[in-house]
């Protein structure tokens, strides 16, 4: 198909660009127009990263074909700030401390542009409502529903523009301060460049051949149609890794590129860089790999049974790692309750949905430092991993953190700056690599799974005698951080109790499924969800109510953690009392008494969602409470 | 009835910081021309507003303004070793750093203008962008100070360096000192359950954690709403699922997140119990602000239905599930 010319107002602007047909919208804006406020977080009009306005209409510039731009008249995140200054909802967003990674930031300012140009008097109920389509995975959405209600109020004079001021720090003392972020003026205004949105002179671009199968031994790979066609530069395999090949945050036990089998699904075998994205993709696909299939393992207790199959030589029960931890004697703890509650819990394997799918550019410097910009958590570590890989001095190995758009511990992982390193010093030019959604989700590191098992011994009075738990954890093809996932969990498994017999074993396993790997709060979540729900079992069994279980049990200061650990100050009593206080709760013991509380659906709780209740016709202001 | 409420509540404990192993973190500062001041480190900001905390920490520190802080963040070729973003370290480790290489080079400058004035150097303070000496008429801004400093041939600059007293864990018992610093941590859950379809909403979250010294409170709210409803997500919806190792929830279509219309009112209370080692007093927040989320869901939905959910998440199929299975077990108590 020959190329389009597209003519279109952008944000007040003539433009006339050419275009390829099979362009989206959002490409022609990022990639032609080189206005890159508008981001891509799913490509699918899942997340409204991408929102722009065509003729006044908020719409997902990704499920646009560029075609339909012609002759409209667009308006992207960009076009607000015109004039140097940011809008007045940008201010609001800067006052409220709505922006966290900043990458779901310019579609949701356009979404909360729409909804205060629709109705000037939105009401909160109708904000949330417009702000649907629009995915973040920072804020909690509490501070930018705070900052939409700052700009309406703003804009419709219930407010002064003072309102968007900062407040006065008068006497120097800023620690302690709610002082605005200093970064967000430029996620707010789309300014703000990550990784996928930077260009080099002679930039290619890069795509990656990922395994088909769970556990697979690779015989062959045929790369050769791949590298004679044209506009391809480099073609790349675990062959041209130069160094002493494995990653990972503990046990450097992935390669860069699959090295004689792969072991999960979207496992990296072969990557190609090309002069445009297209001609890289249709190479890969046409590389040809022969797998021979093994016998593959899903289950972690599976992977731990005698004969299961094995992933790694140096680990043939399939464990990662296991962490004991052991205080006095639980038989006897056991022996000396009153109580005794049995029960197992199982958590489930999560994904990031950080909104910035992972990017990164890599160049050989004029230095001939191999650098590598990518938005990592931990480029400290990748910085040596990489040099041993690369087989090149540490002071020859560069790592540049780009703009995080978001992490939550998926970022920590050396999952494909190895690559882009590779394959700059291999076609010696600039390569870019920006993953879509699928391939985030299917390539990267998941929270871990749990199956835990969980015995706690009480006395009548409520003390917590002895705690015997069991945990497994499914680590996934590769060790990546499950040591010490495994490791903090067995830690904290036990909660801020003083207990005095403690049995507590942690074990991470190898699995053909998609790896596990850090994620916010790091194994310590799964273990206390297990201990917290059963604390209230116990406290219905002992007529106790919860906050009083968990005083009778709670470390006070001076207190020896299970680890042998004498712990300084301990917070917790405190912190029992003001969430008891802030919640106004209603002691009782935990007996399903919701039918009879008395303390339910007051200041700090909102309206349920009732389906189709919150848009009103636009033309009265109403409070919250009117909306509910 | 057909939606039922209730309430539940959970504590937490969290490590700062690396876990059994020694954690540590460079900086370096410089007070610069025009009253205004750099900070290099290798810090890495994921979007918890870590750049705005240190450029606090640095402008009290120093005696500027946040706005007159530039920082030169993550780059390993040119900045000092801040190790990972992650653990809840960043504010601990590189905030605690940066507070040190600021003293340094705030002495640096305090003992050429002392000198100048000619004054006890205790006597001089410095805030918000003007230096003075107490209890005399000396006093100049920042920028004159900078001036004078370099006409001296002195470059107010220092470095810092702060690092952790730990240990690895007894591989036989676990004993150890994992972490110096600790936070703790509750939140109550109110939720509504539909009984009919399984659904829960979550509508109220009261959550208090000690954060240490909270820096940037607003900042800190940020981190526990942001932490509750990714929680959230984990507890009543998130899901990613595999058959024989392919992804069957490979988007968003099917990897369903919490959006606008499912998120909680969150109230978050600061506790600050100041860290005892550190110079700084702060702590951490970015994890466990979601670690008691889950359970105080799960006892709330308990406290609304009867229902024990032991296995995430609890989707409304779940739900559903668990309230039949217990109807069948007590055909009496059903409605």
């Amino acid at each position: 198909m020959p190329d389009l010319t597209i003519a279109a107002s952008v944000n007040g602007r003539r433009v006339s660009k050419s275009a390829k047909p099979h362009q989206r919208l959002l490409d022609f804006l990022r990639d032609n127009l080189n206005l890159t406020g508008s981001k891509e977080g799913c490509g699918a009009g899942e997340c409204g990263s991408c929102s722009v306005f065509v003729d006044g209409v908020l719409i997902k510039s990704c499920l646009v074909p560029v075609a339909k731009a012609q002759g409209a008249d667009i308006e992207t995140v960009e076009g607000l700030a015109r004039s140097g200054e940011l809008s007045v909802l940008q201010k609001a967003f800067h006052k409220t401390g709505a922006s966290q990674c900043g990458y779901c930031i310019p579609g949701m300012v356009m979404a909360a542009t729409a909804a205060i140009r629709a109705n000037p008097f939105v009401g909160n109920e109708e904000i949330k409502e417009r702000l649907g389509g629009n995915i973040c995975r920072c804020t909690g959405y509490q501070k930018i529903f705070e900052a939409v209600e700052l700009a309406r109020d703003v804009l419709n004079g219930r407010l002064a523009a003072t309102a968007l001021a900062e407040d006065e720090q008068e006497d120097g003392r800023f620690i302690g301060a709610n002082v605005r972020r200093l970064d967000a003026p430029s996620k707010v205004s789309g300014a703000l460049k990550y990784a996928g949105d930077m260009v080099m002179l002679g930039m290619l671009h890069m795509a990656v051949l990922r395994s088909p199968h769970a556990h697979a031994r690779i015989v062959s790979i045929d790369a050769s149609e791949a590298e004679a066609m044209p506009g391809v530069e480099g073609v790349i395999t675990c062959a041209d890794v130069p160094g002493e090949d494995g990653f990972g945050v503990y046990v450097h036990d992935q390669p860069i590129m699959a090295r004689g089998k792969v072991r999960y699904v979207g496992e990296a075998v072969a990557a190609v860089a090309a002069q445009d994205e297209v001609t890289a993709r249709r190479a890969c696909a046409s590389i040809k790999v022969h797998y021979e299939p093994l016998l593959a393992v899903f289950d972690p207790e599976a992977a731990m049974r005698p004969g299961a199959p094995v992933l790694h030589d140096y680990a043939p029960d399939n464990l990662t790692k296991h962490i004991p931890i052991r205080v006095g004697d639980v038989a006897q703890g056991f022996a000396d309750s009153d109580l005794i509650v049995e029960e197992s819990y199982s958590t489930q394997q999560v994904e990031h949905a950080y909104l910035e799918p992972e990017a990164g550019l890599a160049y050989v410097d004029h230095d001939g430092v191999v650098t590598i910009v990518s938005p990592s958590q931990n480029i400290t570590h990748h910085r040596h991993m990489l040099s041993r890989i690369i087989a090149r001095p540490i002071n020859k190995v560069r790592f540049i953190m780009s703009p995080v758009g978001g992490g939550f511990g998926g970022k920590e992982d050396m999952i494909y700056q190895g690559m882009l390193a590779l394959m700059a010093m291999k076609t010696r030019a600039p390569v870019r690599l920006v993953f879509t959604r699928e391939e985030s989700i299917i390539a990267t590191a998941k929270r871990h799974p749990s199956r835990t098992t969980l015995k706690m011994g009480l006395s009548r009075g409520g003390r917590i005698r002895a705690v015997e738990m069991k945990m497994i954890c499914d680590g996934g093809a590769y060790g990546l951080s499950t040591e010490g996932v495994v490791r903090k969990a067995a830690i904290l498994a036990a909660g801020p109790y003083a207990v005095p017999n403690v049995k507590i074993d942690t074990y991470g396993v190898y699995t053909n499924n998609t790896p596990s790997g850090a994620f916010r709060s790091f194994g310590a979540l799964q273990a206390q969800f297990a201990t917290e729900s059963h604390l209230d079992i116990c406290a219905e069994q002992l007529g106790l109510d919860p906050f009083e279980i968990r005083r009778i049990n709670a470390m006070r200061d001076g207190a020896t953690s299970h680890t042998k650990q004498r712990l300084k100050s301990v917070s917790y009593l405190r912190a029992l009392d003001v969430a008891e206080q802030a919640s106004r709760w209603e002691k009782g013991a935990p007996t399903a008494r919701g039918d009879v509380r008395g303390d339910l659906g007051g200041d700090g709780t909102r309206a349920p969602c009732a389906l189709g209740a919150r848009f009103d016709d636009g033309t009265t202001p109403k409070s919250q409470s009117e909306v509910a | 009835m057909a939606r039922k409420r209730g309430r539940g509540v959970a504590g937490c404990w969290y490590g700062i910081a690396r876990t059994a192993t020694v954690d540590r973190a460079g900086a370096w500062a410089e007070i610069d021309d025009g009253g205004t001041a750099k900070i290099v480190t290798g810090v890495t900001e994921i979007g918890e507003g870590i750049l705005t905390v240190l450029a606090q920490i640095a402008a009290e520190e120093l005696g500027v303004r946040p706005q007159d802080v530039t920082i030169g963040d993550n780059d390993t070729a040119r900045s000092p070793e801040a190790a990972h973003a992650g653990a809840t370290r960043q504010t601990y480790m590189i905030g605690n750093a940066v507070a040190v290489a600021c003293r340094e080079a705030r002495t640096k400058l305090v003992d050429v203008i002392a000198q100048h004035w000619d004054v006890d150097r205790e006597l001089i303070c410095t805030a918000a962008g003007e230096i003075w000496a107490e209890g005399t008429n000396h006093r100049m801004d920042m920028e004159a100070a900078v001036v004078l400093c370099k006409q001296r041939g002195v470059v107010p600059v220092g470095s810092g360096s702060f690092g952790t007293d730990t240990t690895g864990l007894d591989p036989v018992d676990g004993s150890g000192r994992p972490w110096q610093a600790y936070v703790f941590g509750c939140q109550v859950a109110e939720v509504e359950v539909d009984t009919l379809t399984g659904e829960v909403q979550v509508l109220g979250i009261w959550a208090a954690h000690d954060v240490g010294r909270a820096v940037n409170p607003r900042g800190v709210e940020a981190q526990i709403e942001g932490g509750i409803v990714q929680a959230l997500g984990q507890g009543l919806m998130e899901d990613y699922r595999t058959q024989d190792g392919h992804t069957t929830t490979p988007n968003f279509a099917k990897y369903i997140l919490p959006t606008s219309l499912d998120v909680p009112r969150v109230t978050s209370v600061i506790v600050e119990d100041p860290d005892p080692i550190g110079p700084l007093g702060v702590k951490g927040i970015g994890e466990p602000a979601m670690i008691p989320t889950i359970p105080a869901v799960m006892n709330a939905i308990y406290d609304a239905i009867g229902v024990r959910i032991t296995a995430l998440p609890a989707t409304p199929e779940r739900v559903l599930a668990a309230i039949q299975e217990k109807a069948a077990r007590q055909p009496v108590a059903a409605e």
